[in-house]
């Protein structure tokens, strides 16, 4: 009891305090801070009535205060924003409220609309998707054509293509993320899943320890061979700037924020070389990652109705056009993916439409964040040649089976 | 007497010591209670499990890692900030042209946010970009592996920690050296004690104590190494300079686990305490002298 009174007040007074008739809003900072201020004055324009506060934290900020208000069911955020990774812990503990069927609508990237029912794809929709992120592949189209080698299509292709550039000029092979956690897991996964494998089955156990996911991560460790020196500790930053001035010729992992500079004079030594696709697959199908953001009611909001109201309206296509030419936003609704103006200004929106309809999300488990953490360190020691790829995944296999049973 | 009687000193000291008694041993006590418990955050239910989070710590390579590389962290940043403070003192203790715009650009770095001297050393320390292996090369010295090479990285760390850390133990050592009375150097100069010799058999035992409370002060701040870490590398590459600091914050914030979060807590609040009471009984036997 006492400890809840003190979560209460630390989490009020973090919070700036509203009546009941207000609606409060728990968002990001930077630029996604700067675009849910704009969904709040355009909205004020049509709702004068409703007073918006917008709360803005950084990303991990944000995930601990959600965390702390639903359990404590303090009720004082009314709409959150949270990553797709965040929403099966929040719907297993029944912290968020369904949504009315109305918010259904067809113009939704299917796959990103999925991504928020709950217990599975025929549940009822409790998030609606706002940010489009999905993980692409990059090649610089100039450096292959200089050694005549064709768009890889295969993982195998993307090792053999990096050896080939690296040992014939100064230019890296191959970028990716590989600091520990998060980063070298988002890495990694779109070759894990290339290769077949996954992280966890259908039933929640853990599927490192296949032969495909062994073979995955040879082919990941492989890649360091071709990488910059120092990728093990290279984050989203390093890989930008080595894909933008041209030093690599291919990053396993982009996201849509990263791109607009790519073909921007200014920053980028390769204007209108890099390509973007889907990541390539070893077998079957490509599985881009899905990295969506969403807008969701807590079930301890007083202004659920309210709420519903300004996620429609914070999602709908108007907002999501204004959003992805002013701010950068990827959207989630096809009329904007294929919309003239938009694609005129982003000529990779066609592809980045296609990697999104084919996105993966990453599995549904309630400690996802610790799963990746576990599966984050192991990388990165397999990475560093401390351990085997075998061993590896063995003992990360051993300790996510452990805790995903627990 | 400053107070009449003992009523009305419990009277007054009461406010203070309940609100200590709710800010400090609130926490702890809750620490020590969740350190034995299994605790689902997400339904609020925690069964007892005696010595499992314990035992299931002292399994984890990672947990063990990170106390060594904590323990290592500790000895060579205190070390090097406070014997670089020494120095610093004993030259800025004598006058010197340009002395009065020198103290300002040596104390400068401790007045920088941690975040934005980590995010700035981390730039420097590029492999391919860094201002530091750029000036490398430029005077034909190979350029070095700063924050990848995992036999290295914590000791960047270390550096960056001491770039930004040496004026406080600067600062302190100046004050000693400043309250040592003049006469007494100048009755050792009477006495043939000049230079060197004054300053190592007269000047430092005499500065002892502001020394080991430089020590100390830098030893429980560097002991909580954490935001260095999370800026500039992780805690990679590999687990080469997870923290403690960096594994609780882990177990407690982004796994929610409290019963984990709470016994790391308690094993590194068990280790500052032997560190600090070493310290302080060393800081009480010199005063005592």
């Amino acid at each position: 009891m006492f400890r809840k009174a003190i979560i209460a007040s630390v989490i009020l007074a973090t919070t700036p305090m509203v009546n009941a008739s207000e609606l409060v809003i728990a968002g990001r900072d930077s630029s996604y801070g700067e675009a849910m201020e704009f969904i709040v004055s355009e909205y004020n324009k049509l709702q004068p009535e409703t007073k918006v506060t917008l709360v803005k934290r950084p990303s991990k900020g944000l995930y601990e205060s959600l965390v702390l208000s639903m359990r404590e069911q303090t009720g004082n955020y009314d709409v959150i924003l949270m990553d797709d990774t965040w929403s099966t812990e929040f719907l297993t503990n029944k912290w968020l409220a369904p949504l009315s069927k109305a918010v259904e609508d067809k113009d939704f990237v299917q796959a990103t609309f999925d991504i928020g029912r709950y217990p599975d794809v025929k549940g009822s929709a409790y998030a609606m998707p706002m940010v489009g992120n999905v993980a692409m592949f990059a090649w610089n189209r100039a450096e292959f054509a200089k050694y005549g080698l064709s768009q890889p299509t295969s993982w195998t292709d993307v090792l053999n293509s990096a050896k080939k550039i690296s040992e014939s000029s100064d230019t890296n092979g191959v970028v990716f993320r590989g600091v520990k956690g998060n980063p070298i897991v988002t890495g990694f996964l779109p070759i894990l899943w290339g290769y077949g494998a996954d992280v966890v089955d259908q039933d929640g156990h853990s599927t490192l320890n296949s032969p495909a996911a062994k073979k995955a991560l040879d082919t990941f460790l492989a890649m360091k061979q071709y990488a910059p020196k120092g990728v093990d500790v290279y984050n989203a930053d390093e890989v930008r700037e080595s894909l933008q001035k041209g030093t690599t010729a291919m990053a396993i992992e982009v996201w849509p924020a990263w791109v607009p500079n790519l073909d921007n004079a200014e920053v980028s030594n390769v204007v209108g070389d890099i390509e973007l696709m889907a990541p390539p697959a070893e077998v079957g199908a490509p599985a881009p990652m899905l990295g969506i953001w969403q807008l969701a009611v807590p079930a301890d909001s007083d202004n659920k109705q309210a709420a519903e109201s300004f996620i429609k309206f914070a999602t709908s296509s108007a907002i999501q056009k204004a959003l992805a030419l002013d701010y950068g936003m990827p959207p989630t609704r096809n009329s904007v993916y294929f919309d003239k103006d938009v694609v005129s200004k982003y000529r990779w929106y066609p592809q980045q439409a296609k990697a999104l309809a084919s996105g993966k999300a990453r599995p549904r488990i309630h400690n996802w964040a610790e799963v990746e953490s576990i599966l984050g360190d192991y990388l990165q020691l397999a990475m560093m040649g401390q351990m085997s790829a075998e061993q590896a995944l063995e003992q990360a296999h051993a300790r996510i089976d452990r805790i995903v049973k627990s | 007497m400053l107070f009449e009687n003992r009523k009305q000193l419990s009277t007054l000291l009461l406010p203070a010591i309940v609100v200590l008694g709710l800010l400090t041993a609130y926490p702890i006590i809750s620490v020590v209670y969740n350190a034995f418990l299994s605790v689902d955050i997400g339904s609020g239910q925690h069964h007892f499990v005696g010595m499992a989070n314990f035992a299931e710590l002292f399994d984890d390579f990672f947990f063990v890692t990170a106390i060594q590389n904590t323990l290592l962290f500790t000895v060579v940043a205190s070390t090097a900030q406070v014997l670089l403070g020494l120095v610093l003192a004993l030259l800025f203790h004598r006058n010197f042209p340009g002395r009065r715009f020198a103290l300002p650009v040596i104390i400068y770095p401790m007045m920088i946010s941690t975040l934005v001297c980590s995010s700035i050393w981390r730039s420097w320390y590029h492999y391919d970009f860094g201002f530091l292996n750029a000036a490398f090369v430029s005077v034909g010295l190979p350029p070095q592996e700063w924050l990848f090479n995992p036999d290295f990285a914590l000791y960047a760390i270390a550096i960056v920690d001491t770039w930004q850390w040496t004026p406080m133990a600067f600062l302190i050592i100046l004050a000693g050296l400043q309250s040592v009375p003049k006469d007494i150097s100048d009755a050792a100069m009477v006495d043939g004690a000049t230079g060197w010799k004054s300053t190592l058999y007269i000047t430092l035992p005499l500065i002892q104590k502001q020394i080991l409370l430089a020590f100390l002060l830098r030893s429980i701040d560097t002991f909580k190494l954490f935001d260095k870490v999370y800026v500039m590398t992780g805690g990679g590459p590999g687990n080469a300079t997870e923290t403690l600091s960096m594994f609780v914050y882990k177990y407690g914030f982004r796994f929610f686990d409290l019963g984990m979060a709470s016994a790391s807590s308690l094993v590194m609040l068990a280790i500052s305490l032997a560190m600090t009471l070493i310290y302080a009984k060393r800081v009480m036997k010199g005063g005592k002298q």
